[in-house]
């Protein structure tokens, strides 16, 4: 297997090495600036970057650098973190459902999370359990849905009857969540704003909560890295050199259902984060998931920074959700991969 | 659809779509009077009666006439535009998972309305037909276009249709938070597809254009089965059938997108009215087309008034309603016509 990969690169020595020291570099660029831009811009103009060294120094006494530790510095974090996990999550569904197009929101994981906070909200029976596991367990719900819809379980994925599937499991998944708010009047303005991704209102609770789940994400996919490249030969072939398809599926499943679950709890259904994200790490990185998995990772946190920093710094009166910001790079990305596609990849 | 088999069907058939017919018609004209009785506030049956023949007081005229009435007759007047326009582009893509909101018809519609409505919002309530109808012309000539050589390829058609409403419904997310302000809710109960306040203003804007184009249709309807058989096999019947297939498709579009620019997005019954009908009449489309009108009309009315019935004074807007039985019903869909040999994959 490793020499298989190895022999992939078909870049020469020298190339292969530029390019290893240069994408970790521009990548890493990438996120800080966008961590930059993104706390040093936001409602109070006095606030800057300079009020973060009063978080290392312990102070904490100003106004200034009050603002810094409890509105900016959990927000930017909180986009970062929902990148990586995102991405991940993405990247993860991508391979092992072997369909370019597949994301949480394309496959219902979003809008089946967003059910089950909803649930939680308006179900007096749900009202202890906690938000993240609602969306967790609807989000898997979902996605299992999905994938007995498009064959997945008897072996073989349509590609086309994966995508329907997940817009019908998705379309049920939101009416019912708008019909939970139609039912619950006080909830709908909050709903509202959450459904399109706002993270305005995140504090550090809820962005620790994302960096614990991107964390212990990117650990479980740097274990399924190799189920997954397997994932990339063929099921015939991931049989042969020993992996059950079958159990990466569910592996991966799990693992982008919970990643988004947590996702979603905390910033609302993001669409098309997680389908972007990993095309550009694989157009940057290859095929290879245990290279891709920390490229994602950083990939997504470095959108997601700017996106949030686009999204504070947008002309006028009111901001623009991150999500929203996210879907409109991410709706014509998807037109444009459907466009280029070959017609004969509908596997 | 009706697969090829159905499309030619027997004698037994053709008896019975009279009767298919009659009995949708005296189904629809029972939703309408539960439309016009139930709600907030219940008006008995002679009550109804009395109104509709003008011997009762003013205070029913108002509830009935004035709010009621139009309302439940946009409902079905839009349910059935969206019924026949679903039948239409089923065939003529010859793709039975088609439908207006799958191709993204639906959303460009919506799209075109809010730009409409946030540019000019003093000429919104005369232009939004007209801007429904360019909105829903341009993204389905978008995906027309995009897509290429759509009737050989329904999969590659599908996913660009979705794609591009994917992208209209952007805008749209784009549009609602940067333009509007506290009055963040009256697009949005539009977006999800309700006859919330739609009143006799409403049904004349829309009313001709729809029944012009309904007349139409129907007209065209025994067309629509040379059609089914495919560009090739009706060449070689020795039939022309570009200028006919444009224009039954413009129809399709412009029914669907004015049907969106009045009552929002109500989902899914340009997709299921069109498979009901052919459960009930088989799949010739001179049959077909009425049939899909009508039970679209009772979808869309029925669910205009299980919405006000369910739990009053709450009303549930229509879209969902539908979308909850919709969705479902394509996921039935997608589990056995997939299975099913030639079925588009």
């Amino acid at each position: 297997m490793r020499q298989v990969l190895a022999q992939d690169r078909p870049l020469g020595e020298g190339a292969a090495v530029l390019r290893r020291a240069a994408l970790p570099c521009l990548a890493l660029l990438v996120v800080l600036g966008g961590c930059a831009l993104s706390l040093a811009t936001g409602g109070r103009s006095d606030v800057g970057l300079a009020d973060l060294s009063g978080l290392f120094a312990g102070s904490g006494a100003t106004l200034a650098e009050q603002t810094m530790r409890d509105i900016r510095l959990p927000r930017t974090l909180c986009a970062v973190f929902l990148g990586v996990n995102l991405g991940l999550a993405g990247l993860i569904l991508q391979a092992v459902t072997r369909n370019a197009l597949a994301a949480p929101g394309l496959l219902g994981i979003n809008q089946g999370a967003a059910l089950g906070i909803v649930l939680g909200l308006i179900v007096p029976a749900l009202a202890g359990v906690p938000q993240s596991l609602l969306a967790v367990v609807f989000g898997l719900l979902a996605v299992a849905a999905t994938f007995a819809i498009s064959g997945a379980f008897s072996g073989r994925i349509e590609s086309l009857r994966l995508i329907l599937g997940g817009i019908a499991v998705g379309a049920l998944g939101f009416a019912a969540v708008r019909l939970g708010y139609t039912l619950e009047d006080d909830l709908a303005r909050q709903v509202v704003r959450w459904t399109v991704g706002d993270i305005g209102g995140v504090r550090m609770p809820e962005a620790l909560r994302l960096g614990a789940t991107a964390l212990l994400g990117i650990l479980a996919a740097f274990g399924l890295a190799q189920r997954l490249n397997l994932m990339a030969l063929g099921q015939a072939a991931s049989h042969g050199l020993g992996a059950d398809p079958m159990r990466t599926l569910m592996l991966g499943a799990g693992v982008a259902s919970v990643m988004t679950g947590v996702c979603v709890s905390v910033a609302g259904p993001i669409a098309f984060a997680g389908l972007v994200v990993p095309h550009l790490a694989k157009a940057l990185a290859g095929a290879d998931h245990r290279r891709l998995v920390l490229v994602t990772a950083t990939l997504g946190a470095g959108l997601m920074a700017w996106a949030d920093a686009g999204s504070k710094l947008w002309p006028g009166f009111s901001e623009i959700p991150v999500g929203v910001i996210v879907s409109i790079i991410g709706a014509p990305w998807f037109l444009a991969i459907v466009l280029t596609r070959r017609a004969s990849s509908h596997g | 659809m009706a697969d090829a088999s159905t499309l030619q069907s027997g004698p037994g058939r053709r008896l019975r779509t009279p009767a298919v017919l009659v009995a949708l018609t005296c189904c629809l004209l029972v939703v309408l009077a539960l439309g016009l009785g139930l709600g907030a506030v219940r008006v008995p049956a002679a009550t109804l009666l009395n109104t509709l023949l003008g011997l009762d007081g003013p205070r029913q005229d108002f509830i009935v006439l004035g709010s009621r009435l139009p309302r439940t007759l946009l409902g079905a007047l839009t349910g059935a535009a969206l019924g026949l326009s679903g039948a239409i582009i089923q065939s003529l893509l010859r793709n039975p998972l088609a439908s207006p909101k799958i191709v993204g018809i639906n959303s460009g519609a919506a799209f075109a309305v809010l730009l409409c409505a946030f540019l000019l919002p003093d000429a919104a309530a005369r232009l939004t037909p007209f801007a429904a109808a360019v909105g829903g012309v341009v993204a389905g000539s978008v995906v027309w276009l995009m897509a290429g050589r759509l009737a050989l390829d329904a999969a590659r058609l599908t996913l660009v249709g979705i794609a591009v409403g994917f992208v209209m419904e952007a805008g749209v997310e784009f549009l609602l938070v940067t333009q509007t302000g506290p009055e963040f809710s009256a697009p949005l109960v539009w977006l999800t597809g309700s006859l919330w306040g739609r009143g006799w203003t409403h049904l004349w804007s829309v009313a001709p254009a729809l029944g012009g184009l309904m007349a139409l249709a129907l007209l065209m309807s025994f067309r629509l089965d040379l059609q089914y058989l495919g560009p090739q096999r009706a060449a070689a019947l020795g039939v022309r059938l570009g200028l006919e297939r444009g224009m039954l498709l413009v129809i399709g579009v412009l029914l669907a997108a004015l049907s969106v620019g009045v009552v929002g997005v109500v989902g899914f019954i340009g997709l299921m009215a069109p498979h009901i009908a052919a459960r009930l009449v088989g799949g010739r489309h001179r049959a077909l087309l009425p049939t899909a009108a009508l039970v679209g009309a009772i979808l869309c009315a029925g669910a205009d008034v299980a919405g006000r019935a369910l739990m009053p004074p709450i009303e549930i807007s229509a879209g969902i309603l539908t979308a909850l039985l919709g969705a479902p019903f394509f996921i039935w869909l997608l589990l056995t016509e997939g299975r099913r040999p030639g079925a588009p994959r």
